[in-house]
């Protein structure tokens, strides 16, 4: 908030230093331009890497990991943390296995008791949060581990797959319904025949619309407003507790949606902690930071960061580079952007004062 | 002899009659099993949580079962240091037998060698604790990979473009590879142009992301060969999304429920894995125990050989899960290694 305040008493000073522009200029553009390079490099250097359906397909790698990563932007806008979007969204791809394969509903029980979990869940973590107190990383820590270890309950332990074998001895016979299928499998014609799998459109109609609600509607502003000032924005009689709790249901309505696609995309319910999908949100979110010097979580930011860590991937993974590569420019890249948001933000502060 | 081969007979045929051959078998057992429900053993894990250590338990219980003898289970929930301590406690209660299940060579040497000292008789499955006086039970890795790459290259030929799913320092995914070097080295034709892998989880969906790329790269792949179900299921996944599951066929290792379904749907590209039963290899191991108490010699090493499944067969027999599968495979439901003829196998 108060960078965006800053700004405009910012550009005199920098049309009267060059060096200063260029550093503003920096700022602003150079992880667009990263990006931009990153492309070129690879579409030289990796065979196969240019084209639409590689196009697509990035997109697709971090569909899920992208829409986590929206839900816990928006909880960065209030100040606060989501650790717990990650078993969020493994619990719901048990869940949708469960009430589909085990008690055989349709597609859209499914869907519904995953958003009802994750709005559920959302408002728990909300309540610790501003009702009694507890730290939001603390409060999301022990939602985690609750989720991680619930989510096991009903099967022991086990996988949930069409022809399972239950605790009690019977064998599950539902089947994903081809609907709910559908959500990770169907693609769209655009272009090319069977192009555009819908998780990627997905990912871009939440992307508009966690953009439009948080940079455009009154309620988006305020939530920056609690986020930079907590006290200034109950005085001027904003619901604080409400817009806090509103963003812990974003984040865990989000992640039940990624926890969907998951289990369609997979078509089974896999016992997973979902710990890197949390860390890959986390880092897409933070990484976001730094895309046209925002130096503060924004929705355009989290999607041009998720886009960032797929390309790098999907094209290490073309030319070959083994995974803990990987993990490692992951973390360069992480690295890089938290330079960029926090020392050359606070240099260009520093400038001003 | 003859009670055996009738016992495998019965059970085979998966007829009841394996629970009376067990009851006919169990009276003519040698000391100490004359006596059974006075012999005692430990189980003293260090691996339990999953689908294939749940199953190796239930198959160490089976076996314990059958021979009718007292089964104790120690379970030190991955911590080396409190499985060190269980043995001892093994050792105070008296048992006369413990079978050691995964652990650390450090933390378990010396624990081991002191029930050795004590006059108990060991055995270890998947852990080496440098005893000569302790037989190894194993799952053989090595022979997993190769199986399922000698049906690659039946199915295939011995010339073809192949894309790999590794990921180092996993100790049975090591052994596996090692099947993968001896396979690429016999056969030039072979050429491995693109490796990946993770263990990110959740495994198939993170494996699923780069196959995806390997497969955009590298259009010549017609071979993938992912030596553990969790990447077959990635690749699948990927082969699936990129309309090439005409053109690429998947060899992988180890199986389950879902799997099968993954190999059985239309034209999949999952045409064969290799996998070894966890029960079984529980009952393998209170078996040689046995042999061991009557008197006798598992042999230093004892190797549960694996099985090929592929997915015409699943299909033939119309086999849905892993119930199924056993009783449709009977290599499968029983591996035939630390057999007796006195041994009583447990009813199917």
């Amino acid at each position: 908030m108060s960078a965006e305040a800053d700004r405009p008493a910012v550009a005199p000073v920098a049309t009267g230093q060059p060096r200063s522009g260029l550093l503003d200029l920096a700022i602003r553009y150079g992880f667009l331009a990263l990006l931009l390079g990153l492309v070129l490099f690879f579409s030289v250097f990796a065979e196969g890497f240019s084209g639409p359906r590689s196009a697509v397909f990035i997109f697709q790698s971090v569909a899920i990991t992208g829409i986590l990563a929206l839900g816990v932007t928006c909880t960065l806008v209030v100040g606060g943390f989501d650790l717990s979007i990650g078993s969020v969204a493994t619990s719901a791809m048990m869940l949708s296995a469960y009430v589909m394969v085990v008690l055989e509903m349709g597609a859209g029980a499914a869907i519904v008791a995953c958003l009802l979990m994750g709005a559920l869940i959302g408002v728990v973590n909300g309540l610790l949060i501003v009702k009694f107190k507890v730290p939001d990383l603390l409060a999301t820590l022990g939602m985690m581990f609750l989720l991680v270890g619930l989510q096991r309950i009903p099967t022991e332990g086990r996988s949930i797959s069409t022809g399972m074998t239950m605790p009690s001895g019977e064998t599950a016979n539902g089947v994903f319904s081809p609907f709910f299928l559908a959500m990770g499998r169907h693609r769209f014609d655009v272009v090319l025949d069977n192009l555009v799998p819908i998780s990627v459109v997905f990912l871009i109609v939440i992307g508009i619309l966690v953009w439009c609600f948080l940079e455009l509607t009154r309620h988006g502003r305020l939530m920056y407003a609690v986020g930079s000032n907590e006290r200034a924005a109950a005085l001027t009689g904003t619901n604080v507790n409400g817009y806090k709790v509103l963003a812990y249901v974003i984040s865990g309505v989000l992640a039940s949606v990624g926890g969907m696609l998951l289990a369609a995309r997979l078509g089974r319910g896999d016992i997973a902690s979902g710990t890197n999908l949390l860390l890959d949100a986390v880092a897409a979110a933070l990484i976001g930071f730094a895309v046209l010097g925002a130096a503060k979580p924004n929705a355009f930011g989290t999607a041009m960061g998720a886009l960032f860590v797929g390309i790098l991937l999907q094209g290490l993974t073309m030319m070959n580079a083994p995974y803990y590569t990987q993990d490692f420019i992951k973390g360069a890249v992480l690295v890089v952007a938290l330079v960029f948001t926090f020392a050359l933000s606070a240099r260009r502060a520093g400038g001003d004062g | 002899m003859n009670t055996t081969r009738r016992t495998a007979l019965a059970m085979v045929a998966g007829l009841a009659l394996a629970g009376t051959g067990t009851g006919a078998a169990a009276q003519d057992m040698p000391a100490p099993f004359d006596n059974p429900s006075e012999v005692r053993i430990a189980l003293v894990r260090y691996l339990s949580t999953g689908d294939f250590f749940q199953a190796y338990l239930s198959g160490v219980e089976r076996q314990a079962e059958a021979l009718g003898v007292d089964l104790r289970v120690f379970d030190s929930r991955q911590d080396a240091a409190l499985q060190a301590d269980m043995v001892d406690q093994a050792i105070a209660l008296g048992v006369d037998g413990i079978v050691i299940q995964h652990g650390l060579t450090e933390s378990m040497r010396e624990a081991a060698q002191r029930a050795v000292d004590a006059g108990i008789k060991v055995v270890a499955f998947d852990v080496n604790v440098e005893n000569e006086a302790i037989p190894q039970i194993e799952q053989s890795d090595f022979l997993l990979g190769k199986l399922a790459l000698e049906q690659a290259i039946e199915d295939n030929g011995d010339s073809w473009d192949a894309g790999y799913v590794y990921v180092p320092g996993i100790a049975p995914l090591d052994r596996r590879h090692a099947a993968w070097e001896e396979i690429k080295a016999a056969n030039p034709g072979i050429r491995e142009v693109a490796q990946m892998g993770t263990l990110d989880n959740p495994i198939a969906n993170s494996n699923a992301n780069q196959a995806r790329s390997v497969l955009q790269a590298n259009q010549t792949i017609s071979v993938f060969f992912a030596p553990y179900n969790e990447f077959a299921k990635g690749v699948k996944i990927a082969v699936d999304e990129a309309g090439l599951n005409q053109d690429v066929s998947i060899y992988s290792a180890d199986v389950s429920t879902a799997d099968i379904a993954a190999m059985r749907e239309p034209d999949s590209a999952w045409k064969a894995t290799v996998a070894t039963n966890p029960a079984v290899v529980g009952e393998v191991s209170v078996r040689a125990l046995a042999i061991m108490l009557a008197g006798g010699d598992p042999g230093a090493q004892v190797i549960v050989p694996p099985t090929l499944i592929t997915q015409d067969f699943l299909n033939e027999n119309d086999i849905t899960n892993m119930e199924d599968l056993s009783a449709k495979m009977p290599q499968f439901a029983h591996a035939d290694v630390a057999m007796t003829d006195w041994m009583p196998l447990p009813p199917r």
